[in-house]
């Protein structure tokens, strides 16, 4: 079956954003795989706002430029979006309010009289566009009413009712006047049950799940839902989300945490970031492990602070003043971002130092299938490692900064009986004193970039090959969120007898030549795909490890890489 | 109780006759009479001379960046809550690079005793004006003298929420270990403004200076009277220093409201999460 887009649009403030949410769960409920994108201004009203919704019966990598059904609760969603309709759409509107000029399978729907006879609220107009769409597609009108009971029950039954009426509305009035553009594209498929989430989401999970005990934020579009999810669950998992007064006092808030002896994690974006950035070097001298949840937005300063881009690669890899070690890892869809968020507690614990997790609008605030059961199973089996994290001094005087083999040094918990020591942001002896003798500089120095020895040998992790790399002509590079879209990208052009392969990264910094450098090696033709200006993987293979990749694929323009860029991008560049 | 040289770490650093010698000696003393060993008690430091006694006192501690004392000490309480949690700044580290969390940690009233240190200068940088310097102060980054006036910390503390505000001279020890004593027995933010003359860059306010400005609050003084405090506070601006607690309260601190502190640490607590009620939300 083809994947199917289905996209609404309507004014900025008018519920766009919870309609496609709940179009993502009816689909995901028939068994469907989903793949959804927001679209809005950085303005809360007056705005326009769209909600595009991919799925298919296999897994979606991407999202897609052609829609199939577009709901248009106001004219500028039809005259935005015309150019990507074809004459196989299906088009939702009011003919009372505007026209939409075109060859395409137009649809009324008189949502003015409907409002008017059933005294509803503008809003309610989604409410009648989502039974609309769920005749139109063949769907289970019932798996509407159970969302719109789960939404409304709390204000009581007959608020339920009178929601469900405007669904019941727009359904019927497809039935009966439609009928010949009803198509069955929204049966039930017999997949495994899937959660819709979003990356923030699935990082909270993550979180909890890592035992993360104090999360630390300022609110920042879009790592801002972390935030508001944890907050709301704080009851029911007993971690304390805290909303500090700015991004410096929720970083040095989060090392306290740590300090003391608690998993302790922050989010932002960009600007936020660059806020707490004196702070990681603290981290990283004082040895105090940190995950940081830095979810990108197109910048400098205040950019666009609703769209999408991976613009801070470089900034995250070379954050901080001073050298001290640091990990840098970027999932590229929900599956990673969940493995990743618990390998980046772990990693922080072991090896005593800031560990940051890169994302992105597109990864943070789409929603995407994730399996139930892999999220079942990891709620079963996993086990936190607190690395050389210690409740007893392991000798007294206890020394914080021991020098070992690893550069590792046990772990005390403050408050631990005969002992005590100080987390010094200034150089310092074992014992953790003020020290600025040149030996023992060069010792502690030494010690710490150990740790990144050690983290190369035991938990570095190399790309990710996708395809048949030994065969491939040609071979992205990626990280992060463009993984899908070249995942999408590939399956098209594999048709077409183009050999493909990819390689994707996302543990991406400190880098280990040694794993890296041997892919390289082959004639194939590499290209990286980027949602940046410059390529900056391409340029941090080329810095540290002299690898250098000729042909880019870049996009900079707030928006989300598409399958389509990719292929248009190359057959361009084949001529 | 816990012998003094138990908290004594390196000999110090500090000028001879520099206020942070009384103040020092002043910290160990008020420990000990609060029943504390170095391994009970949290001190986070800030950077500057009075930081630097992060290694003159034994006890668990942090001495991180200058002006975030505060929000790392806020961090540790709300892991910990059961351990004694210290801030030891200057006034520019606290009143200036950290205005803000000072603020805010006011308003929160975290259970966290801060002493600070105000010398009214710049010390380990070399004699730049502070926040707190007196309008015309001349110094090295203003000789023309600050045009700014100073800034009035006790007001503010007071206004933002601050339970527990004193202010004590460095030259009388007796009393500042009183004050100090009592401010880390209060639960709530408690605050000690500590006048402390820094005898190499800061010619003006000296150990002269106070003992002329400086009196202490009459056993009379009512300190829960928040106007009365203000009144008291404001003095500053005509060069008169009250010495004792000028104002104090008695409210909830921030982790006694925190729901999920209500049965233990953070650094306690042993997870049970029903995960199928999260996950219902994403069905």
């Amino acid at each position: 079956m083809k994947h199917f887009l289905w996209k609404i649009g309507g004014e900025a403030g008018f519920g766009i954003l919870t309609t496609g949410l709940v179009f993502s769960k009816i689909a995901s409920r028939l068994g469907y795989y989903v793949f959804d994108f927001i679209q809005y201004p950085s303005l809360i009203r007056g705005g326009h706002n769209t909600y595009d919704v991919g799925f298919a019966d296999k897994p979606v990598y991407s999202l897609k430029q052609d829609i199939d059904l577009l709901v248009c609760l106001n004219q500028e969603t039809f005259t935005q979006h015309a150019d990507r309709l074809s004459p196989d759409s299906l088009v939702l509107y009011d003919s009372s309010e505007f026209d939409c000029v075109g060859p395409y399978k137009k649809v009324s729907v008189p949502f003015k009289k409907i409002l008017t006879d059933l005294k509803g609220q503008v809003v309610m107009k989604n409410t009648i566009a989502l039974g609309a769409t769920i005749a139109l597609l063949g769907g289970d009108i019932n798996i509407l009413y159970d969302l719109l009971t789960s939404q409304f029950q709390k204000k009581g039954q007959n608020i339920v009712d009178f929601n469900k009426q405007f669904a019941q509305a727009g359904y019927d009035h497809i039935q009966s006047q439609y009928s010949a553009y009803i198509k069955n594209r929204l049966e039930k498929v017999d997949n495994q049950e899937g959660l819709v989430m979003s990356g923030n989401e699935v990082f909270s999970l993550g979180c909890v799940l890592a035992d993360c005990k104090l999360y630390v934020a300022y609110p920042m579009t879009p790592s801002s839902s972390v935030l508001s999810v944890l907050a709301d669950w704080q009851d029911k998992t007993g971690m304390l989300a805290r909303h500090a007064e700015d991004e410096i006092s929720v970083i040095n808030t989060a090392l306290g945490g740590s300090i003391a002896g608690v998993r302790s994690a922050v989010g932002t974006s960009g600007g936020g970031f660059a806020l707490m950035v004196e702070t990681v070097s603290f981290a990283g001298i004082a040895e105090i492990p940190l995950v940081i949840f830095l979810s990108q937005r197109p910048g400098p300063a205040t950019g666009m602070p609703t769209w999408t881009e991976q613009g801070d690669l470089l900034f995250a890899v070379h954050a901080g003043h001073g050298e001290f070690p640091k990990i840098v890892l970027a999932p590229g869809d929900n599956d990673e971002m969940l493995d990743l968020t618990l390998a980046a507690f772990d990693l922080a614990d072991i090896y005593q130092t800031p560990v940051i997790m890169l994302s992105d609008m597109l990864l943070s605030e789409s929603h995407r299938s994730i399996s139930k059961q892999k999220v079942q199973n990891l709620i079963k089996t996993h086990k936190v490692d607190r690395g050389k994290f210690v409740l007893e001094p392991d000798v007294v005087p206890y020394k914080r900064y021991k020098i070992t083999d690893d550069g590792i040094s046990p772990r005390l918990v403050p408050g631990a009986k005969e002992a005590y020591y100080q987390s010094n942001s200034y150089e310092h002896l074992e014992d953790g004193h003020t020290s600025e003798e040149a030996h023992v500089r060069i010792n502690q120095i030494d010690k710490r970039a150990r740790k990144m020895t050690a983290y190369l040998q035991k938990h570095f992790k190399g790309p990710i090959v996708l395809g048949d790399y030994k065969n491939a002509d040609t071979v992205f590079i990626t990280w992060g969120s463009t993984k899908g879209a070249v995942q999408e990208a590939r399956k098209i052009l594999d048709e077409d007898g183009i050999k493909t392969a990819q390689l994707h990264f996302t543990y991406l910094h400190p880098l280990d030549p040694q794993i890296i450098t041997p892919f390289f090696k082959d004639k194939k033709r590499y290209i990286a795909v980027e949602n940046n200006s410059r390529g900056q993987f391409e340029k941090l293979l080329s810095m540290e490890l002299g690898i250098k990749i000729k042909e880019k694929i870049l996009r900079y323009d707030g928006r989300p890489i598409l399958a389509e860029d990719i292929i248009n991008t190359l057959q361009k560049n084949n001529k | 109780m816990t012998p003094l040289h138990d908290f004594s770490g390196y000999k110090p650093t500090w000028c001879p006759g520099c206020g942070n010698w009384g103040i020092g000696v002043a910290i160990k003393a008020a420990l000990i009479a609060s029943g504390l060993t170095p391994s009970s008690v949290f001190i986070s430091f800030g950077i500057g001379c009075s930081g630097n006694m992060n290694d003159f006192i034994n006890a668990y501690a942090s001495h991180g960046l200058h002006g975030r004392a505060l929000p790392v000490a806020i961090g540790f309480k709300l892991a910990n809550h059961k351990m004694k949690t210290i801030v030891v700044a200057g006034d520019g580290d606290f009143y200036g690079e950290g205005g803000n969390h000072f603020l805010h940690a006011c308003r929160g009233n975290h259970d966290i005793t801060v002493f600070v240190h105000d010398n009214r200068v710049y010390g380990l940088t070399t004699g730049q004006s502070a926040p707190t310097a007196q309008k015309g102060y001349k110094s090295k980054s203003t000789p023309g003298g600050i045009i700014e006036i100073s800034v009035d910390p006790l007001s503010l503390a007071i206004t933002q929420g601050a339970t527990f505000v004193s202010q004590a001279f460095a030259g009388d020890t007796p009393h500042l270990i009183d004050l100090m004593t009592k401010a880390i027995s209060h639960k709530g933010l408690s605050l000690v403004n500590i006048l402390q003359p820094c005898v190499t860059f800061n010619k003006i306010n000296t150990y002269a200076y106070y003992l002329s400005r400086t009196y202490k609050l009459s056993s009379e003084y009512k300190s829960d009277d928040r106007q009365l405090a203000l009144q008291k506070a404001s003095e500053v601006n005509e060069e008169r220093f009250p010495l004792g607690i000028l104002y104090k309260q008695d409210k909830k601190s921030y982790h006694e409201q925190v729901q999920v502190l209500s049965s233990g640490t953070l650094l306690d607590s042993k997870s049970s999460i029903d995960y199928t009620e999260l996950m219902s939300d994403f069905e």
